[in-house]
C-alpha cells in the first residue's frame, strides 16, 4: 500500500488495518468452526464405528489391535481415562485392567519357578488357562497393551525383546548385554553349555562362566531367584543351564 | 502329560533341571517343594509306604529325559526324603538313612482313622489280630487296608497310649492281638 501524506491517508490505513484484523478473526474462527466441526463428525463417526464394531473390537483381538492402532494414529487413547465415552462404550478399560491384574498374578506365581522372567507367548497361554470362563480370545498384543498400563505403577512391569522372543519382566532387574546374548542362543534348545556360548558367540570361557554363573545366581539383582537352573546329569557330562524364561515347561506353575 | 500307571505327573518332572539338586538356595527350596509334594502324592495314590533309597523307585528317574538315566543322584533323593522327614511326613526307618517310610497321612491320623474304623464295624470291646486288621474282611475298601505294618504299629501303640486299646502277644509268635476299649 501507498503511504499517502495527510490525515486522510494515516486515517485510511488504520481503517485498512481494522478491516484486514476483522478479516483474519472471521477467517481464523471459520477456520477453527470447521476444524470443530471436522472433530465432531470424526468423534461421531469414531463412536459409530466402535458401536458398530463394538462386538468384533471384544471379541476378536486382530480386530481389537487393529482398532487400537487407528486410534494411537489419530491420537486417541481408548484406555486413558475409565470413564468417558470409550469406557461406557466398550467396557474396554475394564477389559485392560481385569487383564493387568491377572497379568500380575501369572508373574508373581511364577516368579519362584522363573525368576520373574516369563515368555510372552506362555503369559498369553496362562492368560488364557485362567480366563476359560471369559470366553474372549487374549492376544499378545492384548497383553502388551496392558502391561503398558501396569507401567503407571511403577511396579517395573516391562516387555524386553530377546532375539525373536518377547520376554515379561516383572521384577525390577536389569539384564546385560551378555545375559540377553546367552538368553538368545538358550532359545534354540531351552538350555546352554558353557561351550555353547563360547562358540556361538567367541567369548572366553571365563566370560561365559562368569555370565552363566550370575544368571544361576541372580546376585546382582537383590530379591530375586535364579533365573538359570542347572542339569549336571546329562549323557554329554556338561552342565546344561536351563532357563524356565523361555521354555514353555513352566507352564504348570499355578496349575 | 505324561502318567506313571494311572498317576499323571506333573509338568516339572519333564524339565531335566529338576534332576539335580539345583546349588542355588532359593530355586533349591522350590525344587524341593515341588518335589515333596510329588513324592506325597505318589504315594498316597500308589499306596506306596516304604522308599528304599539305593532301590528302583520309578519317580527317581524319568526315561523320557536324556539325562544320565534321567534319573536323581542318592544326595537329591536324600535331601527330597530328608526335607519330608523334617515335616513329619517321612522317617528314616534306620540310622543308615537307606529306607524311609513315608507317612502320607500323619500316624494320629492313621489312628484316627483306625478309630474311625473300629465304631464303623461296631468293634468296640472286640478283639482283633494286626494282621485282621490290615487284610481282614472288615477293612477292605478302606484306607487301613494293606497299611504298613510298622506304621500300623505306631499307629496302634498311639492309641495304647491313650487307653484306647490294648496290644499283647497272641497264639501265634508274629502276630499279635488287639483288645479295643474305646
Amino acid at each position: 500500500m501507498n503511504r499517502r501524506p495527510g490525515i486522510g491517508g494515516l486515517q485510511a490505513a488504520a481503517a485498512a488495518r481494522d478491516q484486514y484484523r476483522l478479516l483474519g478473526a472471521s477467517v481464523a474462527k471459520r477456520r477453527t468452526d470447521l476444524m470443530k466441526e471436522q472433530l465432531v463428525t470424526f468423534r461421531s463417526q469414531l463412536e459409530d464405528f466402535a458401536r458398530k464394531h463394538r462386538n468384533d473390537i471384544r471379541k476378536n483381538p486382530t480386530f481389537r489391535a487393529q482398532f487400537h492402532e487407528m486410534c494411537a494414529k489419530v491420537g486417541v487413547d481408548p484406555l486413558a481415562s475409565n470413564k468417558g465415552f470409550w469406557a461406557e462404550l466398550l467396557g474396554i478399560g475394564d477389559f485392560y485392567y481385569e487383564l493387568g491384574v491377572q497379568i500380575v498374578e501369572i508373574c508373581l506365581a511364577a516368579r519362584p519357578h522363573n525368576g520373574g522372567l516369563i515368555n510372552l507367548q506362555e503369559l498369553c497361554n496362562l492368560l488364557g488357562q485362567k480366563r476359560k470362563t471369559a470366553r474372549e480370545a487374549v492376544s499378545e498384543d492384548d497383553c502388551l497393551q496392558a502391561i503398558s498400563k501396569l507401567k503407571v505403577l511403577g511396579s517395573g512391569f516391562e516387555v524386553i525383546s530377546v532375539g525373536k522372543k518377547k520376554l515379561v519382566r516383572s521384577v525390577p532387574t536389569e539384564l546385560n548385554k551378555d545375559h540377553n546374548e546367552i538368553l538368545e542362543v538358550a532359545q534354540g534348545q531351552g538350555y546352554v553349555t558353557v561351550e555353547e556360548v563360547q562358540r556361538r558367540l567367541s567369548w572366553s570361557a571365563g566370560r561365559a562362566t562368569d555370565a552363566l554363573e550370575t544368571l544361576l545366581e541372580a546376585s546382582s539383582c537383590q530379591s530375586i531367584e535364579g533365573l538359570a537352573m542347572i542339569d549336571e546329569g546329562h549323557r554329554d557330562g556338561k552342565c546344561h543351564y536351563w532357563f524356565p524364561c523361555i521354555s514353555s515347561i513352566s507352564s504348570y506353575v499355578g496349575s | 502329560m505324561q502318567t506313571l500307571g494311572n498317576f499323571k505327573l506333573p509338568n516339572f518332572f519333564n524339565y531335566p533341571p529338576y534332576f539335580t539338586l539345583q546349588p542355588v538356595r532359593d530355586t533349591r527350596e522350590k525344587q524341593v517343594q515341588l518335589w515333596k509334594e510329588l513324592i506325597l502324592d505318589y504315594c498316597r495314590t500308589q499306596k506306596i509306604f516304604v522308599i528304599a533309597l539305593d532301590e528302583e523307585f520309578p519317580l527317581f528317574s524319568n526315561p523320557v529325559i536324556e539325562s544320565i538315566a534321567g534319573s536323581l543322584n542318592h544326595e537329591a533323593r536324600q535331601a527330597f526324603l530328608s526335607a519330608l522327614v523334617s515335616e513329619g511326613r517321612a522317617e528314616w526307618m534306620h540310622k543308615g538313612h537307606r529306607k524311609c517310610l513315608i507317612l502320607w497321612h500323619r500316624i494320629q491320623d492313621w489312628a484316627d482313622s483306625i478309630v474311625q474304623f473300629v465304631k464303623d464295624n461296631g468293634l468296640e470291646d472286640t478283639v482283633m489280630t494286626v494282621e485282621e486288621i490290615r487284610s481282614g474282611v472288615e477293612s477292605r475298601g478302606t484306607e487301613l487296608h494293606g497299611i504298613d505294618r510298622t506304621i500300623l504299629m505306631r499307629a496302634l501303640k498311639l492309641l495304647e497310649n491313650k487307653g484306647k486299646l490294648v496290644i499283647f502277644k497272641g497264639s501265634s509268635a508274629d502276630d499279635e492281638g488287639i483288645k479295643f476299649s474305646l
